[in-house]
C-alpha cells in the first residue's frame, strides 16, 4: 500500500511533464508554429491605399469586353454605318477633287475630266456610274428617313424595318435609274 | 442624434486603443487614391473609383440651334440638289454656288462628327486635334477650289452632267 502511493507520488512529476499541458511548454510550442508558419506564408504589410494600385494591376490583365462584332447583322445599325460610309466616301471624292482643282486647275478642269471619263472602256463607265449612283441613292433616301426619325416619324421597330426595306428598294431602283440615265 | 452619439462614441473606444490606431481609422481618405499615369480613356483603369458620378459637360443653348442648323441644312440639300440638276447651271450659277457651299458644309459636319466620335481628343489628345486641324484646314482648301472651279470653271452641276454624258 505504501509503497504504491511511494510510487504515485514519485510519478507524478514525471507524469505532469509528460502529460499534463503546462504553460511554458504551451508556449514553446506556439513559439515553433509560428516560426514555422512565417516561413511558409509570407505576408505583407501594405498601406490601405495600396489596394487600388493592386486592383488596376489586375484590371489591366482583364480581356477586353467583345466589340460589335458579336452582334448579328442587323438592318437597323447596318444602315447607320452605311449611311455614314456612303457621306463619308462621297464627301471624300468631294474633297478630293476640290483640292486637286486648287492645287492644280490644269490638270483636273472639267475638260481634261470628261475627256478622261470619255476614254474610259464602257464597263468602266456603267461600273463607275453604279459605284457613285449607289452611294448617292442610298444617302439620300436614308438622310430622309433619318430627319423623319428626328421629326418622331417611324420610331417603332415595325416603322424602322419598313423605312429600311423602303430605302434599300429606293436605292436599288435609283441606281437602276441613274446607270443607265 | 442616435448616428452622431454612436460616432462619439465609437471614437472615443479608438482613442483608447491607442492615437495611431484611431487616426488611421478616423482620417477620411479621399475617393481618388490612385495614379493617374495609368488612366486611360475607355480603358480598364477608372479615374477615381466606380461610385464617382460621371461628369457632363455644361450645358449650353448653342449646342440646340447648332442641331436644327444640322437638320435645317440636310433638308434643304435635297430640294437644292434636285433643282440644280433640273436647271441649266449656265443660267442659274448662284444655285450652283449654294449647292456647292452647302455641299461642303455639310461634308464637314459628317467629317467632324467622325472625328469627334472615333478621334475624340480625350482618349487621343495628339492625334485628335491634329484630324479637327487638318479637317478645318482642307474645308477652307475646298471651298477655295469649288469657288475657283466654279468661277474660272464650268461649275459642279455641270460637271456632273458631262461627266455622265461622257
Amino acid at each position: 500500500m505504501m509503497s504504491t502511493r511511494a510510487l504515485h507520488s514519485l510519478g507524478s512529476p514525471m507524469r505532469k511533464t509528460l502529460y499534463s499541458p503546462s504553460l511554458a511548454r504551451n508556449q514553446s510550442l506556439i513559439r515553433i508554429r509560428t516560426t514555422l508558419a512565417k516561413r511558409t506564408v509570407q505576408t505583407e504589410s501594405l498601406p490601405a491605399s495600396a489596394s487600388v494600385d493592386i486592383l488596376n494591376k489586375q484590371r489591366l490583365l482583364r480581356p477586353s469586353s467583345p466589340h460589335f462584332t458579336i452582334y448579328q447583322p442587323q438592318l437597323t445599325w447596318l444602315a447607320s454605318i452605311a449611311n455614314r460610309a456612303t457621306g463619308g466616301a462621297l464627301s471624300a471624292l468631294l474633297y478630293g477633287f476640290s483640292l486637286a482643282y486648287l492645287v492644280a486647275p490644269g490638270t483636273f478642269d472639267s475638260v481634261h475630266v470628261v475627256e478622261f471619263v470619255a476614254g474610259l472602256p464602257d464597263a468602266a463607265k456603267y461600273a463607275g456610274k453604279a459605284l457613285l449612283a449607289a452611294p448617292f441613292a442610298f444617302h439620300g433616301l436614308n438622310g430622309i428617313r433619318h430627319l423623319s426619325w428626328d421629326m418622331g416619324k417611324f420610331m417603332s421597330l415595325k416603322g424602322v424595318y419598313q423605312t429600311g426595306y423602303a430605302v434599300l428598294a429606293g436605292t436599288a431602283v435609283s441606281t437602276a435609274v441613274l446607270v443607265f440615265l | 442624434m442616435a448616428s452622431s452619439l454612436l460616432a462619439s462614441s465609437s471614437k472615443r473606444a479608438l482613442a483608447r486603443r491607442g492615437p495611431a490606431f484611431a487616426k488611421t481609422l478616423l482620417v477620411s481618405r479621399p475617393a481618388t487614391t490612385q495614379s493617374d499615369a495609368l488612366y486611360v480613356p475607355g480603358g480598364p483603369v477608372y479615374k477615381g473609383t466606380v461610385n464617382d458620378p460621371t461628369t457632363f459637360p455644361t450645358p449650353s443653348r448653342a449646342h440646340t440651334h447648332h442641331w436644327s442648323f444640322e437638320r435645317l441644312l440636310s433638308a434643304s440639300l435635297i430640294p437644292l440638289t434636285g433643282a440644280a440638276f433640273a436647271t441649266s447651271p449656265s443660267v442659274h450659277p448662284v444655285l450652283d454656288g449654294i449647292l456647292g457651299v452647302s455641299l461642303v458644309v455639310h461634308s464637314h459636319i459628317g467629317f467632324d462628327s467622325m472625328v469627334v466620335d472615333y478621334l475624340h481628343p480625350r482618349k487621343f489628345p495628339v492625334l485628335g486635334r491634329v484630324a479637327t486641324w487638318t479637317l478645318r484646314t482642307a474645308t477652307v482648301g475646298v471651298l477655295l477650289g469649288v469657288y475657283q472651279f466654279n468661277t474660272n470653271d464650268i461649275g459642279l452641276t455641270e460637271l456632273i452632267g458631262k461627266v455622265w454624258a461622257a
